[in-house]
């Protein structure tokens, strides 16, 4: 079995998916999950194999070549996992929309090139796969029309100007070494002069920091993430935004290397500590700006930016513990956003679209499954111990604190309490509280949406409580990056300045709840009331109004606001008006006069009569 | 030895915390005049509530306020109680940080699903507090870690017994200041009492509790008063060891280990009563602040010395 086989079988399933939806939609709806479910199983059967090929020989003087390591695998497995489960997700999600074909064909080419991008070898085929991907990823952003197409518009935009920047260092490569073959030019940019290895990261921060969303790069991130259909915001903040993640670790300890990439710059000037502040603060301001926000999807779109910036600070920050983190992180949070989003997409699928936090409330007692999986995953995003966010948390709090960088870890543990802010707040908008009379004949999620919900639950209490599964395979990517192997257990880490062991809290949390349980069982039996029934000072409870949702940090709200406006995408608009004014004062000169036109050519000529006559450039 | 260690350390922690309680009431009673209720009522309260009929909300009501009591045990099992920390090698301060979210978290679901506003402004308030005392706290810590150069407490506890107490010191001195002004916003007690408000919100997040509830909600905050104080005198008191280091020395070298560990918890102890003392005529002086007030006050001052404080350790070093 051969890499190209899988890509084949990825892509061919897209198509063949696409074709069967004109037959019969059952049949769609089983290839579609049997294509993704294939690319599972085949991706999981590379495990810990090391491959390298050509496979299409020749593309403008261009060997292309397909390529596995474990840090490709690592990336493909959690994207083939998330791509199937939002498929499954997608089944009863999208049953009723329009165009249901073409949504298919979309998600499942989407998750084909992302495949595409972490399997190739070599820059020509990662960029016609990135381009893929993009493309896509634009008409399913837009597939909702109305505002969603503003959105899609601004994400391919940016992600234009991300896909010529990596154009323009991919020529500059080709030109300086003859070869985009990524083992070669491994060995050979290292060498180069400091220079033009700042100019080509300068080039590929941009390609990829647009996709990851880094400061200040991440202003579509909130409007594609809150328009997209809700199974792909959590492909989309899951998966899809982390190949920037993929790109930086390619850029960075696979072809410049660690040592230049470290050596690069002096002090505080050194270019992976500005990345470092940059990713701190892109942990900060986002993560506050998702607490003012009252739209579900948009709060968790924020939420995603604040949560990459974890991801780049670890990176960047380049200690071995770091690095470990910011993979570690990039898992976890393509597990519990994935399926934040589907609590919200199976709310809004329930609620028919509604993602107003101030007009829900109480729909735990409607939908308890979802409710367990809004509180897991949220657990997984604070970090609260026993689950996966801790572990990766804890291990960035840790490095940079012992090595010297307490301002960034404040910035990563503030940026916790951010979480928190809006963690808090999307649960109890969404399901405490009481339950609006409208509501009060909602079923549960449909089986096909509570399945993810249920998995990725299960993986976030899994790695949080036996943290060793994925820290190996994460162990074996970062010794690849030269950086020596960390002392793992299937509990932890133990290093000698700190270890670190889930078993014992995990073994501590349970029996205290069991014996605090059985204390309170000991005491009367509590009557259940309604949710009406309630202390109100002697006063009448109002049905439907009495919850609390509107402005929940109002005197929060009050202090940060004003510091808190995006003021990027303020700056974007503004010059996308400029760009806009100038080109109208531009277009004036078609005047749709022939004589004008005439008068045009004729000035044209005798400008290049002058030039030729003054400077001779033409021989 | 651990195993029973960590069976008896939360009952403790649990008999100080109620007395603190109690004692409080008490204290509190003779600053203004009245005679006050006996030491124990808190535990007369909460075996009699116990026995009284209670509602419930729903089953998020039951398990959080469970959840709530159950992640503040684990917090007094990784603090070290005079020579006592039984889950010392689990992940250190940074664990400990976490965990002590838990209890705040189980009773913010708990109170949530009561679907009462006065409760959920209590939670938001809490939160806000929260963020308010935790910018200085946050910082307070780093100054630590980063001067101990561990993220282990107990690590910080013994390197307090060979260069004393944290708080004289010079390098973190201001920390120490700072940690003193932010220690009433952690108990929540006044100026600070904004959470629970009794006559402005009903008592924010207790307004549903009753019966078994509220006894719960009782043992919490004896829980968490304990885990307030005694992180501070961990951090900045130097723990216990220190004031018996001769006699410890006899003590060991005569067989009795166990008496040893009786002594260290009760210096301990006593610290935390000093401490708590304070607390409570800071709590009697002052009247309730507005939570943006508090907040203002707790990103000014505090926050500033704490800043302070964080930079002299990076440029001082150990």
């Amino acid at each position: 079995m051969s890499l190209k086989l899988l890509l084949i079988i990825a892509f061919s399933g897209a198509l063949v998916t696409y074709v069967s939806g004109k037959l019969s939609q059952r049949l769609r709806d089983v290839l579609a999950v049997l294509a993704s479910c294939a690319s599972v199983v085949m991706v999981a059967l590379f495990y810990g194999k090391s491959i390298e090929n050509a496979f299409y020989l020749v593309f403008l003087d261009l060997d292309l070549y397909l390529r596995l390591n474990t840090l490709s695998w690592f990336f493909a497995i959690t994207i083939a996992i998330v791509g199937a489960l939002s498929i499954i997700f997608s089944l009863s999600y999208i049953k009723k929309k329009e165009r249901t074909d073409f949504y298919y064909l979309m998600m499942l080419l989407v998750n084909a090139s992302m495949l595409g991008i972490v399997l190739s070898g070599d820059l020509v085929s990662f960029y016609i796969f990135w381009e893929i991907m993009s493309w896509s990823t634009f008409l399913l952003i837009s597939y909702n029309r109305g505002p969603a197409l503003a959105a899609g518009m601004k994400y391919i935009i940016m992600s234009i100007v991300g896909s010529v920047a990596m154009l323009i260092g991919m020529l500059s490569l080709y030109g300086s070494y003859g070869t985009l073959v990524i083992t070669e030019l491994a060995a050979d940019v290292p060498s180069a002069s400091s220079g033009y290895i700042l100019f080509l990261l300068l080039l590929f921060f941009t390609a990829f920091g647009v996709k990851n969303a880094v400061l200040p790069f991440h202003t579509w991130l909130p409007d594609a993430h809150s328009e997209a259909p809700s199974p792909f915001s959590a492909v989309l903040s899951g998966i899809l935004i982390k190949m920037g993640t993929y790109g930086f670790f390619l850029i960075i300890y696979v072809v410049i290397g660690l040592k230049v990439f470290l050596n690069l710059g002096q002090g505080l000037l050194s270019f992976h500590y500005i990345l470092s502040i940059l990713g701190a603060i892109t942990i900060i301001i986002p993560s506050f700006i998702a607490v003012l926000q009252n739209d579900a999807k948009r709060l968790l779109a924020w939420s995603t930016v604040g949560q990459a910036g974890y991801i780049i600070l670890g990176i960047a920050f380049g200690t071995s513990l770091s690095i470990t983190s910011g993979l570690f992180h990039f898992l976890n949070h393509a597990v519990f956003k994935a399926l934040l989003f589907m609590v919200v997409g199976a709310v809004e699928y329930r609620t028919h679209g509604v993602r107003d936090l101030n007009s829900l409330g109480g729909l735990i007692k409607k939908m308890p499954i979802t409710f367990i999986g809004a509180l897991v995953g949220v657990c997984g995003l604070i970090g609260v111990p026993l689950t996966n966010g801790f572990i990766s948390k804890w291990l960035i709090y840790k490095t940079l604190i012992l090595e010297g960088s307490p301002f960034l870890a404040f910035a990563a543990l503030i940026g916790t309490w951010g979480t928190i802010f809006y963690s808090y707040k999307l649960i109890h908008n969404i399901f405490l509280g009481q339950l609006p009379e409208k509501y009060k004949d909602i079923k549960k999620a449909p089986f096909s949406m509570q399945i993810p919900m249920i998995i990725f639950s299960l993986i976030i209490v899994l790695f949080g409580i036996l943290p060793g599964i994925p820290l190996k395979v994460i162990n074996n990517i970062v010794t690849s990056f030269g950086f020596e192997s960390l002392n793992i257990n299937l509990w932890g880490i133990s290093s000698e300045t700190g270890t670190l062991n889930t078993v014992n809290i995990f073994v501590a949390v349970i029996i205290a709840v069991i014996i605090i349980w059985l204390i309170y069982k000991a005491g009367r039996r509590a009557v259940k009331v309604d949710q009406d029934n309630n202390y109100a000072a002697g006063a009448y409870v109002p049905r439907d109004r009495y919850h609390y949702t509107v402005d929940f940090y109002n005197p929060l709200y009050r202090m940060i606001s004003p510091f808190l406006k995006d003021f990027i995408d303020i700056f974007y608009v503004k010059l996308t008006g400029w760009t806009r004014k100038l080109c109208g004062k531009i277009r004036l000169v078609y005047t749709g006069d022939v004589g004008n036109y005439v008068m045009y050519i004729v000035l044209f000529i005798a400008l290049l009569i002058f030039i030729q006559l003054n400077w001779s450039v033409w021989k | 030895m651990n195993i029973i260690w960590m069976i008896f350390l939360p009952i403790i922690a649990f008999i100080i915390g109620i007395f603190f309680l109690g004692l409080s009431r008490k204290i509190m009673a003779r600053i203004h005049w009245r005679y006050g209720p006996p030491v124990t009522q808190p535990i007369i309260d909460i075996i009699r509530s116990f026995s009284q009929r209670s509602v419930s909300h729903g089953i998020l009501f039951n398990l959080g306020i469970v959840f709530s009591i159950a992640g503040s045990i684990v917090v007094v099992l990784f603090l070290p109680f005079g020579k006592i920390c039984p889950l010392s090698g689990s992940g250190g301060l940074l664990v400990i940080l976490y965990l002590m979210l838990l209890a705040p978290l189980g009773i913010a679901l708990s109170g949530g699903e009561a679907a009462n506003p006065n409760i959920s402004i209590g939670i938001s308030r809490k939160f806000i507090l929260a963020l308010g005392y935790e910018i200085p706290m946050l910082f307070i810590l780093l100054s630590l870690m980063t001067y101990y150069k561990t993220i282990s407490i107990v690590e910080i506890v013994e390197a307090q017994q060979n260069m004393g107490w944290s708080i004289i010191s010079l390098p973190l001195l201001l920390s120490g200041i700072s940690y003193l002004l932010v220690l009433p916003a952690i108990m929540g007690i006044r100026p600070f009492e904004v959470v629970g408000a009794p006559q402005e919100i009903s008592s924010g997040p207790m307004a549903e509790y009753g019966g078994q509830f509220l006894a719960l909600a009782t043992v919490e905050h004896a829980f968490s008063l304990f885990i307030g104080i005694a992180l501070f005198v961990n951090l900045f008191l130097g723990g216990s060891g220190d004031i018996l280091v001769p006699v410890e020395n006899f003590l060991t070298s005569a067989g009795l280990g166990c008496i040893v560990s009786f002594l260290t918890g009760l210096a301990f102890s006593l610290k935390m009563l000093v401490v708590f003392v304070i607390c409570l005529f800071i709590n009697a002086v002052y009247p309730r602040l507005r939570i943006e007030q508090a907040i203002r006050y707790l990103w000014r001052w505090p926050t500033l010395f704490a800043f302070a404080g964080l930079v002299i350790v990076l440029i001082v070093g150990r």
